[in-house]
């Protein structure tokens, strides 16, 4: 099993019909089969975060789920140091399975292998974690720690527990191209398990000697493997992925923990996080500048200490009442997996990202902007292009040469509305590197996938008690008197 | 990164996935109506899937 991200619950997944999935069900299919004959039963990293039902519990109701389903073993994902190093720590110790990560240097509780005698036969499972790591996560969450080359780093144990007569199995969060580079490049391994990519191989794929497999995402399927081992080696290899819908018999114990936290999740949408002192404004932020559209691009360049941010009004898709918020309020209005990411950008950059924010008034299209540290005037009756009269950064006018930090979401940084502007930027970025565990980019100078911008809105507003956001005329449109 | 969508070449920022890929190309739309990302190997791959530089994945 790999990438589960917290989906428990089976779900729909985007552009199907059909429910998939259930941990209880995937549990029921896994018993069985380990009934069956001696077994390994691995996770192949990202278990943690994700879904509401992992990331409110940052990740406890995961670990409390995989003990009760006799996990052998894990690697953590990158996604695993979402919540921090001391809530990983945590975690590492609720787990009754030893939690793997060979290539990470400066994290206690993390061994890089594990030996199992299974059916008679030595097994060494070695677990390494991509070294992008750091540049997907904040960066305090991996300050201090290394992340060293995962195919050196299996080399190295390889060699180590070859020579000791192990079977090795390289337990990857490292994706499915990667372990194939892994396989051609490393001799001896034989079996990789992996993750990351989200990879549905239906039947291993088989380098040299190497048999590599990964099953899919979010427990839609369970990857099995059986092998006949004679002399150290692979006499007969079969795997298949054993499709889970929620159909049939689920597991008592595992159901009670899904739906144990599940519950938590509902009575969780109704606490309350704070008092809005006005009504947050989330209808027409894609007309004009709203105090909603304010409040949540000031919040993310606070987090990510940019010069300003630009957001696409069509991430707020309600408005909050004026009096109590609730935790369900901030979900609904800001219901997509979005995060914060931070890009270097020059003024001409910025000055053609809000050209086409506005470009598409007319169509009351998503794209438009709502923006923080920014001020700027735009005439409509303009043709679209050159809409945009005066722009201020921190009530400085824009220098078209000069390079801001500019905040946004991670759907615009990819293009998401039209938004071309930060994808040009990252474009004519130098490759990052990452030093002493921190990510040293060219033009990306803050991402933090792991949390989603409903939950820093949550924890923001749960610090400040009280907002009370106003429009400041930040986004001007000329000839427009109210 | 560079990773290429039905053959084009689009850049990303690393870290970035399947999902991001398809949103600069303009196609997530086409999920919605059914399609599946695939790698070269063939193989399904999930939109919140890891991209690496230089990966290739076909939406069909």
């Amino acid at each position: 099993m790999n990438d589960f991200h917290g989906f428990a619950n089976p779900y729909k997944p985007y552009g199907s019909n059909e429910a998939q999935g259930g941990l209880a069900y995937l549990a029921t299919k896994a018993e069985r089969l380990r009934a069956e004959r001696p077994t390994l039963f691995l996770a192949a990293g990202d278990m943690i975060q994700g879904n509401n039902w992992a990331n409110i519990f940052q990740g406890k109701s995961s670990i409390e789920a995989m003990n009760a389903m006799g996990f052998d073993a894990m690697v953590v994902g990158n996604h695993e140091f979402d919540f921090g190093q001391s809530t990983l720590k945590k975690r590492i110790d609720e787990a009754n399975f030893p939690v793997l990560g060979a290539n990470v240097r400066g994290m206690s509780g993390l061994k890089p292998y594990i030996i199992k005698d299974i059916g008679g036969v030595s097994v060494a499972v070695i677990g390494v974690v991509t070294d992008e790591t750091p540049v997907s996560t904040a960066p305090k969450n991996v300050e201090g720690l290394q992340f060293l080359s995962p195919a050196d780093t299996v080399s190295k144990y390889v060699k180590e527990l070859k020579d000791r007569g192990m079977f090795i199995v390289v337990l990857s969060h490292i994706g499915f191209v990667a372990d194939i580079e892994l396989a051609k490049k490393v001799e001896g391994i034989d079996v990789i398990v992996g993750g990351h990519s989200h990879t549905r191989v239906d039947k291993p794929a088989l380098i040299g000697k190497t048999f590599v497999v990964q099953a899919f995402e979010h427990g839609k399927v369970l990857g099995v493997l059986d092998l006949n081992v004679k002399n150290k080696g692979i006499v007969r290899a079969e795997g298949r992925l054993e499709p889970i819908i929620p159909t049939g018999e689920k597991n008592e114990t595992v159901g009670e923990i899904v739906a144990k936290y599940q519950q938590q999740v509902d009575a969780i949408m109704s606490d309350m996080v704070g008092e809005s002192l006005v009504e947050l404004d989330g209808t027409h932020v894609r007309l004009v500048e709203t105090n909603f559209g304010n409040l949540i691009a000031d919040i993310m360049r606070n987090v990510s200490g940019a010069d300003a941010a630009i957001i696409n009004g069509g991430t707020i898709r309600t408005s909050i009442k004026k009096g109590p918020i609730l935790v369900g309020d901030i979900y609904g209005a800001l219901p997509f997996d979005n995060y914060i990411v931070a890009i270097k950008l020059t003024g001409q950059q910025i000055l053609d990202a809000l050209e086409h924010g506005v470009s598409g008034i007319e169509e009351v299209r998503g794209g438009f902007p709502q923006v923080s540290g920014i001020v700027f005037t735009y005439d409509r009756s303009n043709p679209k292009g050159s809409r945009v009269k005066e722009v201020f950064v921190n009530g400085i006018p824009l220098a078209i040469d000069k390079e801001y930090t500019v905040a946004t979401n991670d759907f615009l940084a990819a293009g998401g509305d039209g938004y071309k502007a930060f994808g040009d930027a990252v474009k004519s970025s130098k490759d990052y590197e990452v030093t002493g565990g921190a990510m040293k980019g060219d033009k990306l100078v803050y991402c933090d996938s792991g949390r989603w911008l409903r939950d820093v809105v949550v924890d923001y507003i749960k610090s400040q008690r009280v907002v009370s956001p106003s429009v400041e005329a930040r986004i001007r449109e000329q000839g427009k008197t109210d | 990164m560079r990773v290429y969508v039905n053959d084009i070449e689009i850049h990303l920022m690393t870290g970035m996935t399947v999902r991001h890929a398809l949103v600069y190309s303009g196609l997530i739309v086409m999920i919605k109506q059914g399609k599946k990302v695939y790698d070269e190997a063939g193989n399904e791959i999930g939109l919140d899937g890891a991209l690496t530089e230089g990966e290739r994945i076909y939406l069909r």
